[in-house]
């Protein structure tokens, strides 16, 4: 067997696994145009919670209790603001994301887009993901610190209200598109 | 080793019928008009089992003749399969007047730069060339519908059943063509029997999922969506990258609280 043989044989494989795994996900889409009408309070919703889990991570908080509680409750409080910080930062990513998708939707719908901003964004998202795991994975191992996650609400709720701008006007011509469509049906155009 | 040889018989003699088929079946259902290059491509491979058939009746099936008749009408084959593959691309991400923008250049780039590399590290022996350019060009077209997925899958793009059935199709002939031709190179004529049998069984799988994906008439066209002015991405974009740079200098913060602030 020569080194070809694995080599081709290993691209073919990768790029099976590539195909497969982008191929489950075009099934059964909805066009972009369609699922511009989704409701923009996207990185609003967990922004609400801030000043709660704010007061759930402060440190003040954590010295009070250890002072006057026993190491048993103060192990379980430990525990359940773990799960806090965790959920939080779940769910801001998940805001995030969606955030992400309608940035896309928007690019998609562009007449014209910047190969160096769709790039970057590929980077950063990549980016994102690889570090949210990594802080993910100290705060389940208990080694890092409630993270300041009002830095983070602040980024996503700015980018929300930029788009609610852009999502407003995709309605509006997804509006006047299915006008369009249905006058040209009403003169028997065959636009299925 | 002559039952192999009787059942490739049998299964070309499939092909050929699945073929006339496929094309009686575009025809009939008026989406030769829909998919020209895939219809040309199917005609083409029609018309070259045809040539073959008849080439292995007039010399035998390894003789030069047959060989070089093969191998010539291969050429154009893979040309016709390469355009087919434009065609879906084009149809897919056609629509997204931008994002098609963007794909076509990369699509095309990478296939040059696929097609080279697949045929400088076969080291341009050019008693192979043949095979070689085969795998290149199939790889190519290999790396071309995987990258037209993942940009269907990044941007969330609609995608017809029936172009997606087409894809696919053209995806799994070209993978099992790929592998083929590294085997038969590795292994030479030892493998030859099976390489073909392999190859149409391969062949044979698209047919039938091409027969199956235009079965039904395809729409005349697809409206296209409503298109943003070009302000908002142009305003949207680089904000979008700006917060996300500093979404990560954030995290990166978090992950490393002893790093300076820039």
């Amino acid at each position: 067997m020569s080194l070809f043989f694995y080599l081709f044989s290993g691209l073919i494989g990768l790029l099976l696994i590539l195909f497969l795994w982008s191929v489950r996900s075009t099934r059964r889409r909805v066009p972009p145009s369609t699922r511009a009408g989704v409701p923009d309070e996207c990185g609003r919703r967990n922004m609400a919670y801030l000043p709660q889990i704010r007061q759930a991570l402060a440190k003040t908080d954590y010295e009070f209790l250890s002072k006057r509680a026993s190491r048993e409750i103060v192990r379980r409080v430990r525990r359940e603001r773990r799960s806090v910080a965790l959920g939080y930062l779940a769910a801001l990513r998940g805001d995030f994301q969606s955030l992400l998708r309608m940035a896309r939707v928007i690019a998609a719908l562009s007449p014209e887009v910047a190969a160096v901003h769709e790039f970057e964004r590929l980077r950063l998202t990549a980016k994102f993901a690889w570090q949210y795991e990594m802080i993910r994975w100290k705060l389940l191992a208990g080694f890092a610190p409630g993270p300041r996650l009002d830095g983070l609400s602040d980024l996503v709720s700015g980018l929300s209200v930029r788009l609610e701008t852009a999502m407003k006007e995709l309605g509006e011509r997804a509006a006047a598109a299915a006008e369009l469509a249905s006058s040209m049906n009403r003169r028997g155009l065959d636009v299925a | 080793m002559n039952e192999i040889v009787a059942f490739g018989k049998m299964l070309w003699g499939l092909i050929v019928f699945l073929e006339a088929g496929l094309l009686a079946l575009l025809l009939y259902r008026k989406n030769h008009r829909k998919f020209p290059f895939f219809f040309t491509y199917v005609l083409i491979a029609f018309l070259q089992s045809v040539v073959l058939m008849v080439s292995y009746r007039l010399w035998a099936f390894s003789s030069s003749n047959a060989v070089r008749i093969g191998w010539g009408t291969q050429g154009i084959v893979i040309l016709g399969r390469m355009l087919a593959v434009a065609e879906i691309c084009r149809r897919v991400l056609g629509r997204y007047r931008g994002i098609w923008a963007l794909a076509w250049r990369m699509l095309v780039g990478s296939a040059v730069l696929v097609l080279l590399y697949a045929l400088a590290i076969a080291g341009f022996e050019w008693q192979l060339l043949a095979l070689n350019a085969d795998r290149g060009l199939e790889l190519t077209i290999t790396v071309v519908l995987v990258m037209l997925f993942l940009f269907a899958h990044y941007y969330e793009l609609a995608m017809d059943p029936a172009v997606r059935s087409l894809a696919i199709g053209f995806f799994l002939y070209s993978c099992f063509a790929v592998l083929n031709d590294t085997i038969l190179e590795s292994w030479k004529y030892r493998y030859a029997p099976l390489w073909n049998l392999v190859g149409m069984l391969a062949y044979l799988a698209s047919l039938l999922l091409w027969n199956w994906a235009v079965r039904k008439k395809q729409p005349e066209f697809t409206l296209e969506p409503a298109l943003l002015s070009q302000c908002v991405y142009q305003a949207l974009a680089p904000e979008i990258n700006l917060r996300l740079k500093l979404l990560n200098e954030h995290l990166n913060r978090i992950l490393c609280p002893e790093a300076r602030r820039p």
